[in-house]
């Protein structure tokens, strides 16, 4: 009876070991499920800003319709580009969180996205933040949710006509709706990215230097407190 | 139970209290002067070096500065300073030094976290809390905690207290 015990014991820390063995060497999760990666890639560059061989890269992950992420991008971003992005000691990269709790925060990123893909992701981001209030759920003008002609409005005719020739199918935050929207399948990978960090709010910073990824940082960080760090970083030795 | 077994019970009592606090302010400040790109509890992590510490402190003041209270001049002394003053409290907690006065200021830095903690969950910032490294949500759990640790510092000052006056009118007896 001992025996068989253990036996059956020997054999069950056996097959743990190797259940444990396969789980560690397993391929690590990757989000990879949505849209081909090269092309999710070229957009990705097409959202970032700076230089890609900065010493300092930094990622936000965004939602447009965040209050917070509005205080973040006019209160440190803008400072941070005008300053360590363009002297190219900041790589700033973009990525879309849009939150399912906001209204019109997918509809907000699928214009960005399109914009993206013409070149003119700057102009109409900074369009976006710039007059959040105006479309925004939590703004002050009515009827909410109408972006359109704050995009218009920020790029020239032609340009605009691009971009919504790229919008077309792209409506709505259903399910269906998002599988009709082809801008939104990058918005759905960078999604994807962040949930493996995870994210679990927005803004959410990413800083990395020197090979060397840090802790990701949730909320709105004042110009002074992050030129501080990456002052530090850059003075590494 | 007699009264100078409940007595021994007591002191038994404050003594894991006080050593639970002192382990609780230890592991806070490691947290926060740790470097903050290795992964937690690996010799990697225990590899605090002058420039690995002055960025896991500016590092912190980003999480300070986060909870959006203090002016950015006073974000970065007060992040430098924290850690420092928990790696203090835990030190004297565990030795028992001058417990009164160490238990008491432990508990007055609870209570301060506990309702900055209260401050940011009714205002919805969905922020990190940073209060034993980084990369920990702000949330309903944050909150339950550092009541319970509140009220942990608060039980060790009145143990504290009660038995440094029982021990005094011992000694008058005598």
């Amino acid at each position: 009876m001992n025996q068989h015990l253990l036996r059956s014991f020997t054999l069950l820390c056996a097959a743990g070991t190797l259940l444990f063995g396969a789980a560690m060497f397993a391929k690590p999760k990757t989000a990879q499920n949505s849209g081909s990666s090269e092309d999710w890639a070229r957009l990705s560059a097409e959202k970032s800003l700076g230089n890609p061989n900065a010493p300092i890269k930094m990622i936000v992950y965004d939602d447009y319709e965040c209050p917070v992420c509005d205080e973040l991008y006019e209160q440190t971003l803008r400072p941070l580009i005008n300053d360590y992005v363009a002297s190219g000691k900041v790589y700033l990269i973009h990525r879309d969180f849009p939150l399912p709790g906001h209204l019109y925060s997918r509809q907000a990123a699928r214009w960005v996205n399109a914009a993206a893909r013409i070149g003119k992701f700057e102009t109409v981001e900074r369009a976006i933040f710039d007059n959040q209030m105006a479309w925004s759920e939590y703004g002050t003008e009515n009827p909410k949710g109408i972006i359109k002609p704050i995009v218009q409005a920020a790029l020239t005719p032609a340009e605009f006509k691009r971009v919504e020739r790229l919008m077309q199918g792209c409506e709505g935050n259903s399910q269906s709706q998002i599988k009709g929207c082809a801008v939104d399948v990058a918005i759905q990978r960078d999604f994807a990215e962040g949930e493996l960090l995870p994210v679990r709010g927005t803004p959410t910073i990413v800083i990395s230097a020197r090979g060397q990824q840090y802790p990701p940082m949730q909320g709105a960080i004042s110009w002074p407190i992050l030129r501080q760090f990456f002052d530090q970083l850059l003075n590494q030795k | 139970m007699t009264p100078s077994s409940r007595w021994s019970v007591g002191r038994v009592l404050l003594l894991l209290g006080r050593l639970a606090l002192a382990v609780v302010f230890l592991a806070a400040a490691y947290g926060k002067l740790r470097p903050q790109n290795a992964v937690p509890w690996t010799l990697a992590s225990l590899k605090i070096t002058p420039s690995s510490l002055g960025l896991s402190m500016t590092f912190f003041a980003m999480q300070v500065d986060s909870y959006q209270l203090l002016p950015p001049r006073m974000v970065s002394p007060f992040a430098h300073a924290l850690p420092w003053v928990e790696l203090s409290l835990g030190i004297l907690l565990l030795t028992g030094f001058a417990l009164r006065y160490v238990s008491l200021a432990s508990a007055l830095l609870l209570a301060l976290f506990y309702a900055v903690v209260i401050r940011s969950y009714a205002l919805h910032l969905a922020i990190n809390c940073g209060c034993f490294g980084p990369n920990e949500k702000l949330d309903s759990w944050t909150l339950v905690r550092d009541g319970c640790l509140f009220a942990l510092g608060v039980a060790v000052t009145i143990g504290a207290f009660v038995v440094h006056r029982r021990n005094r009118s011992a000694a008058v007896a005598s």
